[in-house]
């Protein structure tokens, strides 16, 4: 249940048996269904979740019912509104299971719990949440700056190896193009190979 | 919008557990049934369905994979079956709410059979050290869960717990079932709690009240004994 986890901890910080004991302790595990939702919007965001198995995706529902995606989290990644999570204000993203999902879910008192028992676990966390700053403020320059096509290759090599996994629709939304856009772009792309 | 939460009762079958499952099954909660008894277990969640189609009610063959895909867990198994059960769970259940509604009773109903100075809640406790436990309806007989009894008086639950913000959630899913919710303080406070279940059980033998008795009050301090009867 820990496995990767513990690899995904491995890569940054090292931690012994001890530490990781005490790091199960503070983590709730939760198996989602393809289309339940560990936020939704309107409630506050409790829990950051690592993704152990399957996939999640973040989103927003704009007035006239369109979905924009924000992220997609894969096996190894996370996934949270932290602005909702750190304020303990509601929310204003939906956080669903694209597929049968297992979690680990870490609620606020217990990431401060781990990061004041375990100090290095600040240092994991300070490059999680630093690649993740970089990840966004590069999405937000893209997204004016970019042509679509741009935005579709860059996409692709961001999420290696998923992209598959990922209906066309939810690929266009996360671009901000629509779906017949993308569909142009992909035929277009295929003729070039 | 609310996310649904979803809880598993383990003993979907028994007395408490079938009261439970019918009355939350008209909230807005997501319940995953276990029972032992696979045929009877399978047959409430279809007369469930049939009810109330909108009924968010599933059957999980194993109570590890319904607690892991549970957000709070309902122990309604007797209390010497909880130390098997917990063993079973304590993987999937770190850091969740595991509610606790057993009474400690030995088999002539007379006396509690946990040692001085605990209770079967803290014992839970103890076998699932990294949830959060919380004691509640073990005051509450099954028949208190049927509205006919409700209508006539909103009947007390007491709930005791460690973790506030757990505590908070059982209340709130008490609240949903048609109780009033009493706080009583940490798990510790389930020792008295558990007792008052034997002086209502002594009362009801005793003095042939049935199921019209119940806890209607609770006053700061030490319980007050002439509002037992409501």
């Amino acid at each position: 249940m820990f496995e990767l986890l513990h690899k995904k901890f491995s890569e940054i910080i090292s931690i012994n048996e001890e530490e990781l004991n005490y790091c199960k302790t503070l983590f709730l595990p939760k198996k989602l269904r393809k289309r339940q939702f560990l936020l939704q919007d309107g409630d506050v965001c409790k829990y950051q979740a690592f993704v152990e198995k399957g996939m999640l995706r973040s989103y927003r529902i704009d007035e006239k019912g369109s979905e924009h995606i924000l992220q997609f989290a894969f096996e190894g990644w996370w996934a949270a509104d932290l602005s909702s999570y750190l304020t303990g204000e509601t929310s204003v993203f939906n956080i669903e299971a694209m597929e049968d999902s297992e979690l680990l879910l870490l609620s606020k008192p217990s990431w401060d719990t781990l990061m004041q028992h375990i100090p290095k676990f600040e240092h994991y966390f300070r490059i999680i949440i630093q690649n993740n700053l970089v990840a966004t403020q590069k999405r937000v320059i893209q997204s004016h700056t970019e042509t679509a096509e741009e935005k579709y290759l860059k996409f692709i090599q961001n999420y290696p190896g998923c992209v598959q996994r990922i209906p066309q629709h939810m690929i266009a939304s996360y671009i901000g193009i629509s779906r017949e856009t993308l569909s142009r772009l992909r035929k277009r792309l295929a003729s070039h190979r | 919008m609310a996310t649904k939460k979803t809880i598993a009762v383990i003993g979907a079958t028994g007395d408490m557990g079938c009261a439970f499952v019918k009355a939350l099954a008209n909230s807005d909660y997501r319940l995953l049934l276990m029972s032992r008894d696979k045929n009877k277990v399978g047959k409430l969640s279809a007369t469930l369905k049939q009810k109330n189609p909108a009924a968010d009610v599933e059957v999980v063959e194993c109570e590890k994979e319904g607690c892991w895909e549970a957000d709070i867990v309902l122990m309604a198994v007797p209390y010497e079956a909880e130390k098997e059960v917990a063993e079973k769970i304590r993987e999937v259940t770190t850091q969740k709410i595991v509610i606790d509604v057993s009474n400690p009773l030995n088999e002539k109903y007379d006396r509690l059979i946990t040692a001085p100075g605990t209770s079967a809640a803290e014992e839970l406790q103890k076998e699932l050290p990294n949830s959060k436990v919380v004691k509640a309806f073990n005051t509450n007989f099954s028949t208190d869960f049927t509205p006919a009894i409700k209508e006539s008086k909103q009947i007390k639950t007491f709930i005791a717990g460690d973790d506030q913000e757990a505590v908070q959630t059982v209340s709130e899913m008490a609240t949903a079932i048609g109780f009033k919710p009493v706080l009583c303080g940490n798990l510790s406070a389930s020792r008295n709690i558990e007792q008052m279940m034997l002086q209502l059980i002594e009362l009801k033998t005793e003095e042939n009240y049935n199921n019209i008795i119940g806890w209607g009050q609770y006053i700061n301090g030490p319980l007050n004994f002439k509002s037992i009867i409501r």
